[in-house]
C-alpha cells in the first residue's frame, strides 16, 4: 500500500509536516512498515480542502486532528 | 574579457567604545570588468576619523574610477581635507585595490599595514616602487591575476591587536600572514575570509578593540552561473519557450514550487520524486529531477531564502545557520549567496488558485514581492542579476 502525502506550499501551511510525523509514528509503532510505504508529492492540485493524501489511488482531504482516525481506518483497516 | 570575476567582501570592528568606524571602504565599478577599492582610515577615532576616511575613499575611488592619477587623487586629498583641531594635520591613510579588466590589479598604499596577496593559498611578496607624491610616500605594484588570488588589505588596527594585553608589540603583519596561510581555503568567500580575520584580531583584543579594525578581502573567482525558476507561466502555452529558455542556460539550474517542478520534470522526461525529510520543520522537503541541481518547494522556501539574505547582508549570526544546514530554503542560500556570481531569475507569474484561499498567509503579489527583494538583496551582494518574467 503506498500513502501520499501532499508537502507543497499550500498543504505545508495546512500541517503536512505535522500528518508525515504522525503517520510515520503510526507506521511504525503497528510494525507496518513493510507493508505501508509513506511517499511525498508536490501539489496535485486539490488544494482547496485539507492537506492532500491518497492511500493508493483513492484520495482523501485530512487535518492533523483526524490522522489518527484515518490510519485506523483506511490504513490499519484495509491492511487488516 | 575572461570568466574571472572579483569577490569582495570586507568587515570592520569599532574601537571599543566608539559608535562610529574611523575606517571606510569605498567600491566603485568602472564598467563590467574593473573596480576600484579603496579602504580609508582616518586619523583618531569616532566622528573626527569617520568624516576624514569617508572623504578620503569617496574622493579616492571617484576619481580613480575617472581615471585620474594617483598624483591628482592625492593633491586634492591633502586640498580638502578638514585640518585637525588638535593635531593641527588633516590626516587619512588609504589603500587602493583597481581591479582592471578583470586581468590585473594594480595596488597603491600609503601607510596602511601593506596588502597581503595570497596566491593559491600561500604568500607572494610582489614588487613595490615608492613615488613622493605631496611629502606623502606611495607605494605601487601592479600583479597580473589568476583565479584564486587573494588580496587582503587592513587597517593598522589589525597588526595593533592584542597590544599590551594578549601580545607585546601587536600582531605583526608576518604572523597575519601565516595566519591566514593556514585558515585559506579555496571555497573561502572573500567575506568569509575577511571574517575569520577579524575575528582573530577582536579576539587578541579580547573583545575590546584598542582601534578602529577593518579587513577587506579582494578575491579574484571564476564566474558562477547560476539559474533560478520559480512559478508557471502566466500563459499556459509559454512553457515550453520558458522550460528551454531556462535548460539552455549555462551554470546550475534551481527548480522552486510544486507546479513549477511538475512542469519542469514533464519538459525533460525524467520522474519528480519527493523526499520526506524535514531537516527543518518549517521548510517542506525537496524533491528530485535528473538534470535539475536543486528541486524545492515555492513560496514558503523562499521566503525563508530572503530572511538569510537579509541577515547576510545585516552580518547577524544568528541567521548564518544556513551555511550547514540541508533544508530546501539553506542550500539555495548557499548556492545563490556563496556560489554564484551571475544569477538569472525565471519567474513565471501565473496565479495558483490553491493559493487564493484567504485563510492561507501566501498570495500572488507576496511572492511577486519576495523574489523582487530577494534580488535586490542578491544585487547588495555584488552578484550580476537578471530577472526574465513569463
Amino acid at each position: 500500500m503506498t500513502v501520499t502525502i501532499c508537502i507543497g506550499s499550500s498543504c505545508h501551511v495546512k500541517g503536512s509536516r505535522l500528518i508525515v510525523e504522525e503517520l510515520q509514528r503510526l507506521v511504525a509503532e503497528n510494525g507496518l512498515s513493510d507493508d505501508v510505504e509513506l511517499k511525498g508529492t508536490f501539489c496535485t492540485g486539490n488544494c482547496v480542502k485539507g492537506v492532500c493524501v491518497s492511500v493508493d489511488d483513492r484520495l482523501y482531504s485530512l487535518t492533523p486532528d483526524d490522522t489518527k482516525d484515518f490510519f485506523e481506518k483506511e490504513i490499519k483497516g484495509r491492511l487488516a | 574579457m575572461n570568466n574571472l570575476c572579483t569577490d569582495i567582501g570586507y568587515k570592520s570592528v569599532n574601537k571599543y567604545g566608539e559608535q562610529l568606524c574611523g575606517d571606510h571602504i569605498e567600491i566603485v565599478e568602472q564598467g563590467e570588468n574593473s573596480t576600484v577599492i579603496v579602504l580609508a582610515d582616518g586619523l583618531g577615532s569616532g566622528v573626527k576619523a569617520n568624516i576624514l576616511s569617508t572623504l578620503t575613499s569617496k574622493i579616492i575611488s571617484t576619481m580613480m574610477a575617472n581615471s585620474m592619477s594617483v598624483e591628482e587623487c592625492v593633491k586634492t586629498i591633502a586640498a580638502t581635507l578638514p585640518v585637525c583641531e588638535e593635531r593641527k594635520i588633516a590626516y587619512s591613510t588609504f589603500t587602493i585595490i583597481r581591479v582592471v579588466d578583470n586581468r590585473e590589479a594594480e595596488i597603491i598604499q600609503y601607510d596602511n599595514p601593506h596588502v597581503i596577496f595570497l596566491r593559491d593559498g600561500k604568500n607572494v611578496d610582489y614588487p613595490q616602487t615608492t613615488e613622493e607624491i605631496e611629502g606623502k610616500t606611495i607605494y605601487k605594484a601592479k600583479v597580473l591575476i589568476k583565479e584564486n588570488d587573494t588580496f587582503i588589505a587592513m587597517s593598522d588596527g589589525a597588526i595593533h591587536a592584542g597590544i599590551g594585553m594578549t601580545l607585546n608589540y601587536g600582531w605583526q603583519r608576518d604572523s597575519i600572514i601565516e595566519f591566514m596561510e593556514l585558515s585559506y581555503d579555496n571555497e573561502f568567500t572573500a567575506k568569509a575570509l575577511s571574517t575569520i580575520l577579524l575575528g582573530e584580531c577582536d579576539r587578541l583584543y579580547g573583545g575590546r578593540p584598542g582601534d578602529d579594525t577593518t579587513i577587506c578581502t579582494v578575491k579574484i573567482r571564476k564566474r558562477q552561473p547560476m539559474n533560478l525558476m520559480i512559478g508557471p507561466p502566466s500563459n499556459p502555452d509559454d512553457v515550453d519557450k520558458m522550460m528551454s529558455l531556462f535548460f539552455s542556460k549555462e551554470g546550475k539550474h534551481i527548480v522552486c514550487g510544486g507546479t513549477t517542478s511538475t512542469l519542469a520534470a514533464k519538459y525533460l522526461g525524467k520522474p519528480l520524486g519527493t523526499t520526506l525529510g524535514y531537516m527543518d520543520p518549517e521548510i517542506p522537503p525537496i524533491g528530485v529531477i535528473e538534470g535539475v541541481d536543486l528541486v524545492t518547494e515555492g513560496v514558503i522556501t523562499i521566503n525563508k531564502v530572503l530572511e538569510y539574505a537579509k541577515g547576510y547582508l545585516a552580518d547577524d549570526t544568528k541567521t548564518m545557520e544556513w551555511a550547514y544546514k540541508k533544508d530546501g530554503a539553506s542550500q539555495i542560500s548557499k548556492l545563490l549567496f556563496e556560489e554564484a556570481t551571475d544569477i538569472s531569475f525565471y519567474i513565471g507569474r501565473a496565479i495558483n488558485p490553491a493559493h487564493q484561499n484567504p485563510d492561507l498567509p501566501i498570495n500572488f503579489s507576496i511572492k511577486m514581492r519576495l523574489v523582487d527583494e530577494l534580488a535586490e538583496c542578491l544585487k547588495q551582494m555584488g552578484k550580476k542579476i537578471k530577472v526574465s518574467y513569463f
